[in-house]
């Protein structure tokens, strides 16, 4: 029901810049996740959108109009904390009703409009407690009530899961996408959480060193991450880096792993001949028979069973570790030699000085050159 | 600590009886003395058991000492009315004053605002002649002279360091969310100020004056420098008084009595408060 | 669910800018203060002038000479020595008995707390009144302790009306009223002290002695320096309790700052050097609250981290 638009957003605390030069347009009706290891300034963020802190430099459009030193009041957005920021002093009722109250409306409009977002929410048994006598799901639901009942057009969320226990962030990470959507409202989300992230996002904008480090879709994030970093940052198990030099001969581009010559889609040229990490994500490694073309060998080392998958643990010939993940139940060797598949189409490809990704790989590429 | 010996308990017992006797037997016996006639009390050895009466009370409270020698007024209920009136409006009007100002060192940090709470702190501290005898002088100018707005202004000097740092403090334990959460909710910054910031700190607040009371009410120095017999407050009319009645020494207990019962009432009542309170607010009790 | 409301872009009312608001808030404040800056001010010029009330004709500045005068001056010497004796005398006492009873304290019982709470009320008694029930005590006619001191044989303590007893009595007045404030400021100090470093002392056996000395001190030692310096700029500038009990005689046995700059500007009506004196004053409490200031701080940061 809004759009949002940051211009140039610069924050200092002190001589410690927190976002320097930030921009970010989210569109009507989008859930754009902020992520980032803390610190990164996403509640910062939050909060000069929010109006409660002022930015040094930089606008804050919403809907088209400039909210750049308009007080929080005036903004129209509904923010849920992470530490839940619910008035000690006041039931769970009072609490929800506060953005109703401030527009002075009537009555029996607050008493309907709380009651309604507590059965949504499922706390309307506890209305009449105050939040010393709630538990942590319930001081959530409550502050989410509280953030939710006033129909905000922009709808703000700090980490609303982060201090809840794993059985509740589990239900209301099913719960959030279809309670969002049906609000229809701008939302943007901080999470630390990549799980979450992936799961609530239209967007994704991954933050760190002061700024976004990179702004797409969790396929976008996920399949073509911008720099090491945020490779790392998402996927269970973590993505497999290894010291590569990719070359080129005759018959192309590729890079030797456990002394097995691995070939490189033609659009990782811009690799050659320097110093790289090539990113393997785990799930994209399968094993594979005893003299498959192109196999690499290595030894098992460990395996873990996960709920939904099985993890080995693997070794190349040159001694370095990979992980490998397959679904669960499905057959794998679990002990000695064993050969893996790399699918060079889903190679990520990083410069290893500066981080960052070099070439495009994904599995949209149609390039993918047989190696199985 | 369990296994102390006999004889360590019963020397810690001595010390305790003695301390005990030390800082509780003046008030007692004082106490037993408003109700003594003069009689009993210029007896020798003083009477431990004794007939009480009411008669030195009596004759505070209706402001009329009969004796032998004739009927003497006595301006004590005046004095206690004073101090009953300059402590309570001077507190009024510092929590008026010191309130806000708390909350604004507490929840902005501005520039300067540091040095200011730190001036105010120095008051505390500074000798209060030194501004007291220059006052003297101004308020005769200023026709502020032995006038009660003038005292309270004064009085300020005593209980606004007190308020602003103590409620300083409780304002500063309050999350600043939960305030940022009342505004993003739609309230303005004085609707979060009356109806979040003010009912959590109220019990910070509600000690702080209560101290700021008791401060005022034991002020001494202030008044006798500046107000004359009929605006002085307990302290300083008790020492008028005892000049004044001479030997009437029941009814000097009695005034005495009547002067420390307010605050050594609200002292047990605030109790949970006063460690704080008396170290300004750096150490909790 | 209720119909969406369209905020109210209201930027008229009680608006004020995000900017001025603390000063708005702290403003009132602040002017009461300039008013009290003001005198201030006037006294460092007093201090600087020949200023006698009794002869406003002879006003006129005479820069240094209330200062240089005090170096020939005995009255100022004897006002020296009596303010640091004063202050040096009651802040030892009160430190050591106040240290003593909190320890004696220290264990959270029913009767510890009750006792805690009944050592505050000579705390809460005004310093002039409890000077006043001292005096009463101590009358020679009839005071309790006038008799008692009979019975141990000293029939001719005269207490604050001798010369040679008078500040032992008004220390003792000070004793009674400040120790518990040294007391419940060590005895919360003590009760916020860690306890692991004293059980793990107390399963090695270490003697109690060391463990005072080198573990409860040390510990305490922010807590101690507090009150210390609390006391000492109080007590430095004592002026209730002496006036009230002897008006800073017999003779100018007991005239510390405070008092003989209230007698020179009320009986010799000489402004200027009592503006002088208290200026010293000034400046030795100024130096003190510095030094108090700084360990004030950590104390309290630390008391707002446990909250």
């Amino acid at each position: 029901m809004a759009t949002l638009e940051l211009h140039s957003i610069v924050k200092r605390f002190k001589d410690n810049t927190v976002l320097d030069d930030v921009s970010l347009a989210v569109d009507d009706g989008e859930i754009l996740v902020l992520f980032g290891p803390s610190g990164a300034g996403k509640t910062v963020l939050l909060r000069l959108i929010a109006g409660v802190l002022d930015a040094d430099a930089g606008r804050i459009v919403i809907d088209g109009e400039d909210m750049t030193g308009v007080d929080a009041e005036f903004r129209g957005v509904g923010m849920a904390f992470q530490n839940f920021a619910l008035f000690p002093h006041m039931d769970a009722f009072a609490n929800i009703a506060t953005p109703l109250e401030a527009r002075k409306t009537p009555r029996d409009a607050v008493r309907a409009g709380v009651e309604s977002v507590a059965r949504l929410l499922k706390i309307d048994h506890v209305l009449t407690h105050r939040p010393r006598a709630l538990s942590n799901g319930q001081k959530q639901r409550t502050a989410l009530a509280r953030a939710l009942v006033g129909s905000p057009p922009v709808l703000l969320l700090d980490d609303p899961l982060r201090n809840v226990d794993a059985k509740l962030r589990f239900e209301m990470r099913l719960e959030l996408p279809r309670l969002l959507a049906d609000r229809g409202a701008t939302v943007i989300y901080v999470t630390q959480d990549y799980k979450e992230a992936m799961a609530l996002g239209d967007r994704i904008a991954v933050m760190g060193q002061a700024g976004i480090r990179q702004i797409g879709t969790p396929e976008e994030i996920y399949l073509q991450p911008a720099g090491l970093d945020i490779a790392r940052l998402f996927g269970d198990p973590t993505i497999n880096l290894l010291d590569v030099r990719p070359s080129r001969d005759g018959q192309g581009i590729h890079v030797a792993l456990s002394g097995t010559r691995v070939e490189l889609p033609a659009a990782m040229e811009p690799s050659v001949g320097r110093a790289c990490v090539a990113g393997l994500r785990p799930e994209t490694l399968h094993f594979v028979k005893a003299g498959t073309k192109g196999a690499v060998p290595v030894t098992i080392e460990a395996e873990t069973p996960l709920n939904e998958k099985t993890v080995t643990l693997a070794r190349t010939r040159g001694g370095r570790e990979i992980l490998v993940s397959r679904p669960a139940g499905t057959p794998g060797p679990d002990h000695g030699e064993a050969f893996l598949a790399v699918d060079a189409g889903s190679v990520l490809m990083f410069d290893k000085a500066s981080g960052e990704r070099i070439a495009a790989g994904g599995p949209a590429a149609p390039r993918k050159r047989a190696t199985a | 600590m369990e296994h102390t010996s006999l004889i360590e308990r019963i020397l810690r017992g001595i010390a305790l009886a003695l301390v005990v006797v030390f800082f509780m037997f003046p008030l007692l016996w004082i106490f037993l003395m408003s109700f003594q006639t003069n009689e009993t009390i210029l007896s020798i050895p003083p009477q431990l058991f004794f007939t009480p009466t009411l008669q030195n009370y009596t004759a505070l409270i209706t402001g009329k000492l009969t004796s032998a020698a004739g009927t003497l007024d006595i301006a004590f209920m005046r004095n206690l009315w004073n101090s009953v009136f300059l402590s309570v409006t001077s507190v009024a009007v510092s929590l008026l004053l010191g309130v806000p100002a708390a909350y604004a060192f507490a929840r902005h940090k501005f520039r300067g605002s540091e040095d200011i709470a730190f001036t105010l702190l120095s008051f505390r501290f500074a000798p209060p002649l030194l501004v007291l005898l220059p006052l003297t002088l101004y308020f005769q100018q200023l026709g502020l002279a032995n006038t009660y707005f003038g005292l309270v202004w004064v009085y300020q000097l005593i209980c606004l360091p007190l308020i602003l740092w103590i409620v300083r403090g409780y304002f500063e334990d309050i999350s600043a969310d939960v305030e940022y959460a009342y505004r993003i909710a739609g309230h303005s910054w004085f609707a979060t100020f009356r109806k979040i910031a003010l009912p959590l700190a109220g019990p910070g607040i509600a000690a702080a004056g209560l101290l700021a009371f008791i401060f005022a009410w034991n002020n001494f120095v202030f008044a006798l420098v500046l107000a004359s017999a009929d605006k002085q407050p307990v302290t300083v009319g008790a020492l008028a008084f005892v000049t004044a009645s001479g030997i009437q020494y029941g009814q000097i207990a009695a005034a005495i009595v009547l002067s420390i019962a307010p605050t050594l009432a609200l002292a047990l009542y605030a109790q949970r408060y006063l460690v704080e309170g008396l170290s300004l607010g750096a150490v909790k009790g | 669910m209720p119909a969406v409301v369209p905020t109210a872009r209201r930027r008229s009312g009680l608006r004020i800018s995000k900017r001025a608001l603390p000063y708005v808030l702290s403003l009132p404040a602040l002017l009461v203060c300039i008013g009290i800056l003001v005198p201030f001010f006037a006294a460092v010029l007093y201090s600087f002038q020949r200023y006698r009330l009794s002869q406003p004709w002879n006003r006129q500045y005479n820069w240094g000479e209330n200062y240089l005068n005090f170096f020939t001056d005995p009255g100022f010497w004897n006002t020296l020595r009596v303010s640091l004796v004063y202050a040096g005398s009651t802040v030892v006492l009160e430190l050591l008995l106040g240290l003593g009873i909190a320890l004696l304290l220290q264990k959270r019982t029913r009767l510890n707390n009750f006792i805690s709470i009944m050592l505050l009320m000579p705390l809460m008694t005004a310093p002039a009144l409890a000077a006043l029930m001292w005096k009463l005590m101590t009358n020679p006619g009839f005071g309790v302790l006038s008799y008692l001191a009979g019975l141990v044989g000293l029939q001719d303590f005269r207490w604050a009306s001798s010369p040679s007893t008078a500040l032992f009595t008004v220390v003792l007045v000070d004793i009674w009223v400040y120790t518990p404030f040294i007391m419940i400021l060590l005895l919360a100090g003590l009760r916020s002290l860690p306890t692991q470093p004293f059980e793990a002392a107390a399963l090695d056996g270490v003697p109690r002695s060391f463990v005072f000395f080198r573990i409860t001190l040390p510990m305490l030692m922010p807590y101690i320096l507090t009150a210390t310096l609390f006391r000492l700029l109080d007590s430095i500038q004592q002026f209730d309790i002496i006036y009230a009990m002897t008006q800073g005689g017999p003779g100018d046995t007991l005239t510390v700052f405070q008092v003989e700059a209230y007698l020179n500007f009320f009986q010799s009506t000489n402004v200027g050097r009592s503006a002088a004196l208290l200026m010293i004053l000034w400046v030795i409490t100024y130096f003190l609250s510095f030094v108090f200031i700084k360990n004030w701080l950590r104390l309290r940061e630390r008391a707002r981290g446990e909250a």
